[in-house]
């Protein structure tokens, strides 16, 4: 086998940039409205212009549709599949279980109980609209985690996939049906609770493109700087310390990243499922099992993998849509089974 | 010893399973009363007077009302909530959490209930217990007529529901031919959802829909059926005259009008850009009930305005 580089090179950057910026391009080209590429590209040159010059641009129809719909709707996925992706790989490396994902291990369903509960007790930060619902999120995100994992800790010290598996399962029935259970009492907020679950990137706007940046560049450099760290947990978090890592502070850490970036990408797009599952073993495949090699290709890989989705979710019934979670299952139900045979079939 | 316990259990039970099927056998005498064939063609026999009714759907609780036989209800579905009167009458369950034994506890002499909500299954195990069921199906505005008059014969009020139906027929008449000769029809887009979750749109096969045709606007999703996800960009390049949402607003959310006007990409939409949405009752305009001549009031001012 040939000997891997230990860091990602810049080249490797300049591959992976690449395809994701094509991606873009192809994303924002394509749509359920059909724009012409010249026509794409002036309306976006305009744009940009009219942000340094402060002259706006003329407004046409398909000039609205791909710089105020398009764009910051094909940026938001982008952001939220790079997110997830760096969480799923992330949550595998720390746990060291090939199975392991925000939304199995319960996460994601604890951010929508954070997310329906402040929209049915009307729990908002003043001036904000829709902060409530974000800062809800991540806080239960993070609490759903702790307690799942503590759990886990309490059966099973070695904290071995069947355990967390399970344990993440029950924490989602029981997550669900404590929304189901709000629902039910949230009287005459049950429809934006009801659209809230149905709720999509689709109608994503620059503000959620900024949060997701933000929120990716922070938290992500967290999780980005303890790459070495994660290489440690793979052999074992007793090896781990005993080459001199501070297990317990790189835990917390890593969780408490994983958890915001969730609850961000939760509050803002809902709960898409398997994008975190499936990412990281298709980036392990291309870059192998280091972390300092995986963390950028995952971040990458997922952010073009989520564009695809949703570009067969807006376009392949148009007028209508397709939520963009019945995309990711789909596709990625196949991938689990695949990595679910694969693991299990050498014992 | 082991043994004739054993046998003991197993002699009460079968004696309990005996008992079972011969309180079955004692059910009502063959009924007498009147017949009456409701919406999905089952015929239904009811007692001479009916004085005690249990309605499952918000539409029909309206119809009961409107017809002054709102006094009847005995229990309703727990998404009737108009007129206000109702809200004092025990709710029960509907759709697909429908709890028989709390209808048979209310002793109603009749169930009405709507196919769009419950199962067969709530049907059977209802009349099963003796009691009847009427079913109503009111998927456009004939149904709904049709309802009414089913309804009044239910309770008896056949002259009332003839009045209501003349009234509701009257009143989209009156706004027809008020309409104005266009050279192109308005075009409208009816909005179940605000954007933030994903834009929900009526198509064909609606009220709104129905509504929209009498009053001589056009769907723009007229080519899809019932409610859909549609896409952004199509609802920015099909460019409304008009939108109508019938989004609720809550504490905290923003006003669903400001809501639409705030959108970006949307300034250009004809209907955006001249101020022409109105935030329509969700409730009057998706029940099959008598209200839905007060929506297509409302409709027919946003479109041509003052309905004088």
């Amino acid at each position: 086998m040939k000997k891997r580089a230990e860091r990602f090179k810049l080249y490797e950057y300049g591959i992976f940039a690449a395809v994701t910026a094509v991606t873009v391009i192809v994303c924002v080209c394509l749509g359920s409205v059909s724009v012409p590429v010249s026509e794409t590209v002036s309306a976006i040159a305009g744009a940009v212009r009219g942000l340094f010059t402060g002259v706006a641009p003329p407004e046409t129809t398909n000039a609205s549709v791909i710089v105020a719909v398009r764009l910051p709707r094909v940026l938001a996925v982008a952001l939220t599949g790079a997110s997830l992706s760096l969480c799923g790989a992330a949550v595998q490396g720390l746990l060291r279980n090939p199975l392991a994902d925000a939304s199995n291990l319960g996460v994601s369903s604890g951010a929508a109980v954070g997310a329906v509960l402040s929209i049915a007790f009307g729990f908002s930060i003043p001036g904000l609209f829709q902060a409530g619902t974000m800062m809800s999120a991540m806080v239960f995100a993070f609490l759903s985690l702790v307690l799942i994992l503590g759990l886990s800790y309490r059966l099973d010290y070695s904290l071995s996939t069947n355990t967390i598996i399970l344990i993440g399962l029950i924490y989602t029935m029981f997550a669900s049906s404590v929304t189901s259970l709000v629902v039910t009492f949230a009287g005459s907020k049950v429809q934006s609770i009801v659209f809230w679950m149905m709720g999509s990137l689709s109608g994503a706007k620059y503000r959620d493109v900024v949060v997701l940046a933000v929120s990716l560049a922070v938290f992500g450099a967290v999780i980005f700087r303890y790459a070495r760290e994660l290489n440690a947990f793979a052999i074992g978090e007793d090896n781990a310390r005993n080459v001199g890592v501070n297990v317990e502070r790189v835990k917390y850490a890593v969780l408490i990243a994983v958890s915001a970036l969730v609850g961000v990408c939760v509050s803002i797009g809902g709960s898409i499922g398997f994008v975190g599952l499936v990412m990281p073993h298709a980036a392990r495949m291309i870059v192998g099992p280091n972390h300092r090699r995986l963390l950028p290709a995952v971040t990458f890989s997922g952010a073009v993998f989520l564009m695809l989705a949703d570009l067969v979710a807006r376009t392949v019934l148009s007028p209508r849509e397709l939520p963009i979670g019945v995309v990711t299952s789909f596709v990625g139900a196949f991938g689990f089974v695949l990595i679910f045979y694969q693991t299990r079939k050498g014992r | 010893m082991k043994k004739i316990c054993a046998l003991l259990i197993a002699t009460l039970l079968l004696a309990s399973f005996a008992a079972c099927k011969g309180g079955g056998t004692q059910a009502p005498p063959a009924p007498e009363g009147r017949p009456v064939t409701d919406m999905t063609g089952r015929t239904v026999t009811l007692p001479e007077q009916v004085e005690r009714i249990v309605v499952l759907t918000a539409g029909d609780c309206e119809i009961l009302y409107a017809l002054g036989a709102g006094d009847k209800i005995v229990g309703r579905g727990e998404y009737c909530d108009y007129p206000a009167d109702v809200l004092d009458v025990p709710s029960v369950q509907s759709g697909y959490d429908t709890n028989v034994e709390q209808i048979v506890a209310l002793k109603p002499d009749v169930v009405v209930m709507s196919t769009m909500a419950q199962t067969n299954e709530h049907i059977e195990s209802i009349e099963k217990v003796g009691i009847p069921v009427v079913v109503t199906e009111a998927p456009n505005l004939g149904g709904v007529y049709e309802a009414i008059a089913l309804l009044g014969q239910v309770v008896g009020k056949t002259s009332e529901a003839d009045a209501l139906i003349q009234s509701m027929k009257d009143a989209f008449a009156a706004l027809e031919a008020k309409v104005p000769q266009l050279e192109k029809k308005p075009a409208v887009y009816f909005e179940v959802s605000p954007l933030q979750y994903g834009l929900w749109a009526a198509g064909s096969g609606t009220f709104m829909d129905e509504l929209g045709n009498m009053l001589g606007a056009e769907n723009i999703f007229a080519d899809l059926t019932g409610w859909v996800q549609v896409s952004e960009e199509q609802v920015i390049q099909r460019n409304p005259d008009f939108i109508v949402t019938t989004t609720m607003s809550y504490e905290g959310s923003p006003d669903p009008i400001e809501e639409i006007k705030s959108r970006a990409g949307w300034e250009n939409i004809t209907a955006v850009a001249s101020g022409r949405i109105l935030n329509a009752d969700n409730d009057e305009i998706t029940r099959p009930g008598p209200r839905l001549a007060d929506a297509a009031r409302q409709l027919f001012e946003l479109l041509y305005g003052g309905a004088d």
